[in-house]
């Protein structure tokens, strides 16, 4: 008997299920229910016929990244150190934009009338300079229960080094019946602000997502178990995601990167990008064996230090508008026709030339095949909208168009550039993963451009975040702050790492994870003594192994190393994963038929090899048909329901036996 | 266009935004790997890349006060060597040859790539970045002082590298005269390695883009930055508009400093022009020419678009006129420490306060207009090893026609980030004790202007401090009948006794003194509302 598994991911337009039942994966869409994403999750399910007898649902929400986008969490109050209530709205002092006269700051979640003090303080080695002072303790739970808040932030100086004093006001505060969220339990690092900052971000969903989880949970049968995604790309509990709801803030961006990790090593490439183009933006990320982290996250302006998929965006999609500045130059974006009015193509009333509409007037969308055939393009209206660009430009709607994917390409590619250049990674060795509504449409040209030999389109493009999901591995992260110098260090690190290991397994036991399940990872944030940006650095045993790697990170981030330079170990950090049974990437039958049919045949430009417009006389397959070992020449188009790929005249491709599309640039003659 | 031009608005921002993305990384390079908390954790730095004949093409937004001020650096360095070899590095500080202010070291190395053979030169990387401490008469090299020679060790332009070739007793030459030799060792590093990755980076783009087409682009971007400015400036209805503001003292003697501006727009071109303010004074908030010009051209640089570029034509329709030997165009020995944190941030407020009169609906009131700053040094008893410790403190910003000013940021020429306390605590035997906003010190109006901070340090061990900050005496204005900022109060307990402290005052902290240093509101916009008769 198999076990019925299904990965959900709540998108703002459609809500994707993916059912993974015996080794098959099956797809499903609804429309997504944004006043109660549940329904559209309990209508899905049962449009599958599964919801009384699946097992387990791996959800990937946007309950909380809502939350805060929005300013629709909890009334939420926050306590710390007398003489430091601020520090959450001073924030690190910058103002956001250097030229403006009329620039905002983010409103902090909390107001000051919220923040309230407790007399206490701790020095930097954990030892108390001032005991707790109950009396203002109780005077601050007062001010907080007359006002009112459900759930309470405790972020006190130092409380990384010596958390007594951040537990007796997290006890009492529970007393109360306030729901907590506490800075050592959270993220016990230094640096107060962004600690500050990640705790009440906790605090401010964290019972938002436990009434919603509850809420779920009792329309689901009692024998099904609900998981829930992280910004890690793992899952955890739906009991763990109550109490640490700040680690579900990206689930779904962090999703797709998992999916697009799972179906590039199907292939057999460990190196990738995942490149995810929607409506407004464009999601891209490295995966160098597995995705790439970081902790220097922000969601809607407020930063959360906890570990996070490391996605880069850009203000650059299908709905990217053109327009020319006063200095004549054309751009693309970052403002968008969103989904109404949405591309002039839409005809829907917009009337500006968008990157959609550039892509209909190429001929690489076609109008009729569009969201399998759900919805018709309006071909003319695409044409006007890009004419206005090219009476500017005079010249023909064909050059104007291949002008504006020029450009918005050039913004992607710098979205890539950041994430491998500039990380000391060269994108010539990776393999260039393209799924979102628009991914494949651009992946070719893109990867040209950045000399990316190959480009990666899974069998299901649109719902790589719900199959992420179904592929998670669950995963808890521990951190920290140490702060020695390397030499000083060894047995500390050896000793904090035990309790984290313990705590570790621990944890994945509750979880459910058997114990040959598990899998430790040992890290140390390691910089030169004086420097205050830490590079993570995998650490086995000896921290003088965890030194030689660390000068030769520095070495390829930074382009320098200095091996006489002191090492300072300041966090040490572990991770606890208990790997989930993925499913054996399905090998497909290759077709006995060697002959392909196109669907259709259609005029569609590119730039040539001067750069000039150049039309080809191009076949249009449908995605369904291409089976494994099957190979297309350039120029073609790919339909399937919701994506296009686009397969460029110097390019080449073929169905390897996971059913993945994979193309590649011809060898030069 | 013409025929022969391969430059196309498409093309154009395709380099644009090549460039712009360029010039951020080279930025992360020296901000990530760099050691003094001025240039890691506040970002006192910019990168900047010139052509050939040293013109600006384009420069990342770091920090203002290195706007349109690093192509002096670049012609001095042209003009004190006659050639350049790959792997030359030119270092210079000097604020009469090329530099702003002692701490700020720009670092210059020539960019050359291979053609048919030959290395050719074909422009400059250029970075410059606030060092802790260069040596001089008090830790953290922002002394109270009348001279430059006691200001820190004075570079002109040398050739650090020479071809490739570090030169080793220069740099010990250097560093035997700072007080933190191996932070500066460790900075230099990332600058050097900054330029490197331009340099690489520069040689990519060449490569993808051919030379000669590059270089015509690079033309028409300059002319394309011109344009956006001027399409600015054409905006500001023509006149000549006069303001002036005073700097509280020059720290020798009680003494107000006037700053005088009259702005003349005509059609697309500006004019800044500081005839009349005062004469050049014995304490070191001079400025050289090149920050006068930064602080006009930041004040221009609010007007235009928020993404305009930043290159050789961006400033072009804008003059400054300051002259020669008043404290904004200070000649030599005079000290200039101050005149890149203080004076800037004055003449910035002149400059909108002329502004104002043509652009009421635009302009907002005067921020805090001071930086704050706080130098101090000693021996850490954890280590036994010199401590130097230099960092500015935000206030309010002026609020505006549009919406309340912020609290507690950086207004104007900086926008540096803060030593986190528990970093700080780490670091240095010294203890924040208190660290908040500044209840009600923003001035009332239509808009509030943003309050002020508060941040009180205890002192563990015998600390060398000098305090430099303004608008202790002379209040943020406010604008549109809005009320100024309260202005900012210095203050030390000393044995339970707290006393008021000057703007600007070096003294010798004894282990547990505090230091309170509280600084200004901004100033209100708008006559308040529910305006109260006082009348």
């Amino acid at each position: 008997m198999s076990y019925v598994l299904v990965g959900v991911d709540t998108g703002g337009t459609f809500t994707d299920l993916v059912l993974l039942y015996a080794g098959t994966f099956k797809v499903h869409k609804v429309l997504s229910t944004p006043e109660d994403p549940s329904q559209a999750i309990l209508q899905g399910l049962g449009e599958l016929g599964i919801l009384q007898t699946f097992d387990v649902l791996v959800h990937g929400s946007t309950v909380a990244t809502n939350a805060v986008l929005e300013h629709k969490g909890v009334a939420t109050g926050l306590i710390t150190t007398a003489g430091f209530r601020d520090i959450l709205e001073i924030g690190r002092q910058a103002r956001p934009k250097l030229y403006s006269l009329q620039a905002q700051k983010v409103e902090p979640l909390v107001p000051r009338e919220l923040r309230v003090e407790v007399i206490e303080r701790l020095n930097e080695r954990g030892e108390v300079l001032l005991e707790l002072d109950e009396a203002s303790l109780t005077a601050a739970l007062e001010r907080l229960q007359s006002a009112a808040v459900e759930a309470v932030a405790i972020s006190l100086l130092f409380s990384f080094t010596n958390p007594a004093h951040e537990q007796r006001v997290a006890e009492l505060a529970q007393q109360a019946g306030f729901y907590t969220s506490v800075s050592s339990q959270i993220l016990p690092e230094f640096r107060e602000y962004e600690r500050t900052s990640t705790t009440v971000l906790n605090a401010y969903i964290g019972p938002l997502i436990a009434r919603y989880l509850e809420r779920l949970e009792q329309e689901l049968p009692s024998h099904t178990t609900l998981r829930i995604m992280q910004s890690n790309g793992g899952s955890i509990s739906s009991g763990t995601a109550r109490s640490e709801a700040a680690r579900t803030l990206l689930s779904g961006p962090a999703a797709g990167v998992v999916g697009a990790v799972y179906v590039a090593q199907a292939s057999g490439f460990e190196q990738a990008i995942s490149f995810d183009i929607g409506g407004t933006s464009t999601d891209v990320a490295l995966i160098n064996g597995a995705a790439t982290e970081t902790t220097d996250g922000m969601v809607g302006g407020y930063p959360s230090k906890l570990p996070m998929i490391d996605i880069h965006t850009v203000g650059a999609g299908g709905g990217s508008i053109a327009w020319f500045d006063t200095g004549g130059a054309l751009r693309v974006g970052p403002r968008s026709a969103g989904a109404s009015p949405g591309p002039a193509a839409y005809g829907l009333g917009g009337h500006e030339a968008t990157v959609t509409d550039a892509n209909v007037v190429l001929g690489r969308l076609i109008p009729e095949a569009f969201l399998g055939g759900a919805m018709t393009l309006d071909l003319q209206a695409a044409h006007l909208a890009v004419q206005l660009i090219a009476t500017r430009l005079q010249t023909t709607p064909e050059e104007a168009a291949l002008g504006i994917i020029r450009v918005v390409n050039a913004n992607m590619e710098g979205a890539i550039r950041v994430i491998s250049v500039e990380r000391g990674c060269d994108p010539r060795s990776f393999t260039l993963v393209a799924f979102g509504g628009a991914g494949p449409l651009h992946a070719c040209e893109l990867a040209a451009a950045l000399r990316i030999p190959r480009v990666l389109v899974p069998t299901v493009p649109g719902v790589l975040s719900a199959l992420g999901t179904l592929v998670a591995d669950t995963l808890k992260d521990y951190v920290r702050t140490v702060m020695l110098t390397s030499e000083q260090a060894q047995e500390v690190v050896t000793t904090v790492l035990q309790d984290l290991e313990q705590q570790g397994r621990q944890d994945l036991q509750a979880e459910g994870i058997a114990a040959e399940d598990v899998r430790i990872e040992r890290y140390l944030d390691l910089r030169y003594v004086g420097q205050s940006y830490e590079l993570r650095i995998p650490f086995v045993q000896k921290i003088e192994q965890a030194v030689r790697d660390f000068h030769a990170a520095h070495e390829q981030r930074f382009g320098y190393n200095d091996p006489a330079e002191r090492v300072q170990v300041v966090n040490v950090r572990l991770k606890a994963r208990g790997l989930t049974h993925k499913p054996e990437p399905q090998h497909q039958q290759a077709s006995t038929d060697q002959r392909l049919i196109p669907l259709s045949q259609r005029q569609v430009v590119f730039a040539g090899s001067t750069g000039a417009v150049a039309t080809y006389e191009t076949p249009v397959y449908e995605r369904a048909n291409l089976v494994a070992e099957t190979t297309l020449a350039g120029p073609a188009i790919i339909v399937q329901y919701d994506t296009t790929t686009v397969l460029p005249p110097d390019w080449q491709g073929y169905v390897d036996q996971v059913g993945n599309l994979i193309l590649e640039r011809r060898e030069e003659q | 266009m013409s025929e022969t031009t391969h430059v196309t608005p498409i093309s154009l921002e395709i380099l644009r935004s090549a460039l712009t993305a360029l010039a951020e990384e080279i930025g992360t390079v020296l901000m990530l790997s760099s050691y003094s908390p001025n240039i890691k954790e506040r970002r006192d730095f910019s990168c900047a890349l010139f052509d050939i004949q040293g013109r600006l093409i384009a420069q990342a937004a770091h920090i203002p006060v290195h706007l349109g001020a690093m192509p002096d650096s670049v012609a001095a360095a042209l003009a004190s060597f006659d050639s350049f070899a790959p792997g030359d590095l030119i270092a210079l500080n000097d604020p009469f040859l090329g530099g702003s202010h002692l701490p700020d070291i720009t670092l210059i190395s020539p960019i050359f790539v291979e053609l048919a053979g030959d290395e050719r030169l074909i422009g400059f990387a250029a970075n410059r970045a606030h060092h802790s401490d260069v040596g001089g008469m008090s830790p953290g090299s922002m002394p109270l002082a009348s001279e430059i020679y006691q200001e820190g060790l004075i570079i002109p332009p040398i050739k650090l590298w020479d071809a490739g070739q570090l030169n080793q007793p220069l740099l010990a030459l250097l560093l035997r005269n700072v007080r933190t030799p191996e932070e500066r060792r460790g900075d230099l590093t990332a600058q050097v390695a900054a330029n490197r990755t331009a340099i690489r980076r520069m040689q990519e783009l060449v490569e993808r883009w051919s030379l000669p087409i590059l270089e015509e682009h690079v033309e028409a971007l300059i002319a394309y930055a011109q344009r956006i400015t001027r399409a600015s400036i054409e905006k500001i209805p023509d006149g000549t508009y006069s303001f002036e503001d005073y700097l509280d003292d020059d720290g020798m003697s009680a003494e107000a400093v006037k700053i005088a501006v009259r702005v003349t727009v005509y059609e697309s071109d500006l004019t800044v022009d500081f005839s009349g303010s005062s004469p050049q004074v014995r304490g070191n908030i001079n400025t050289v020419a090149a920050i006068a010009r930064s602080a006009a051209y930041y004040a221009v640089r609010c007007l235009l678009p928020e993404d305009a570029p930043m290159n050789h034509g961006t400033f072009a329709p804008v003059t400054v006129i300051a002259p020669e030997g008043t404290v904004v165009n200070a000649r030599p020995p005079a000290g200039v420490a101050q005149g890149n944190v203080e004076t800037s941030q004055r003449i910035t407020d002149t400059i909108f306060g002329a502004l104002a009169q043509a652009l009421p609906e635009l302009i907002a009131a005067a921020g805090q207009g001071t930086m704050n700053n706080l130098t101090a040094g000693g021996i850490d008893p954890r280590s036994q090893q010199p401590f130097a410790y230099y960092e500015t403190m935000g206030g309010g910003m002026g609020a505006g026609p549009e919406c309340d000013g912020m609290s507690g940021v950086h207004v104007h020429m900086s926008n540096t980030l803060n030593t986190p306390v528990e970093a700080f605590e780490y670091a240095y035997p010294m203890r924040i004790t208190r660290y908040q906003l500044r209840d009600d010190s923003g001035g009332h109006g239509l808009h509030r202007g943003g309050d002020g901070l508060i941040r009180e340090i205890s002192f563990e061990v015998p600390t060398d401090v000098t305090l430099l900050s303004e608008r202790r005496r002379f209040v943020p204005y406010g604008l549109q009948g809005g009320e100024p900022g309260q202005r900012g109060e210095n203050r030390l307990i000393h044995d339970g006794q707290e006393s008021s402290l000057p703007g600007k005052i070096h003294f010798r902290a004894a282990p547990g003194d505090r230091l309170s240093i509280a600084s200004p509101g901004g100033g209100g916009w708008g006559k308040p509302a529910t305006l109260i008769d006082k009348d």
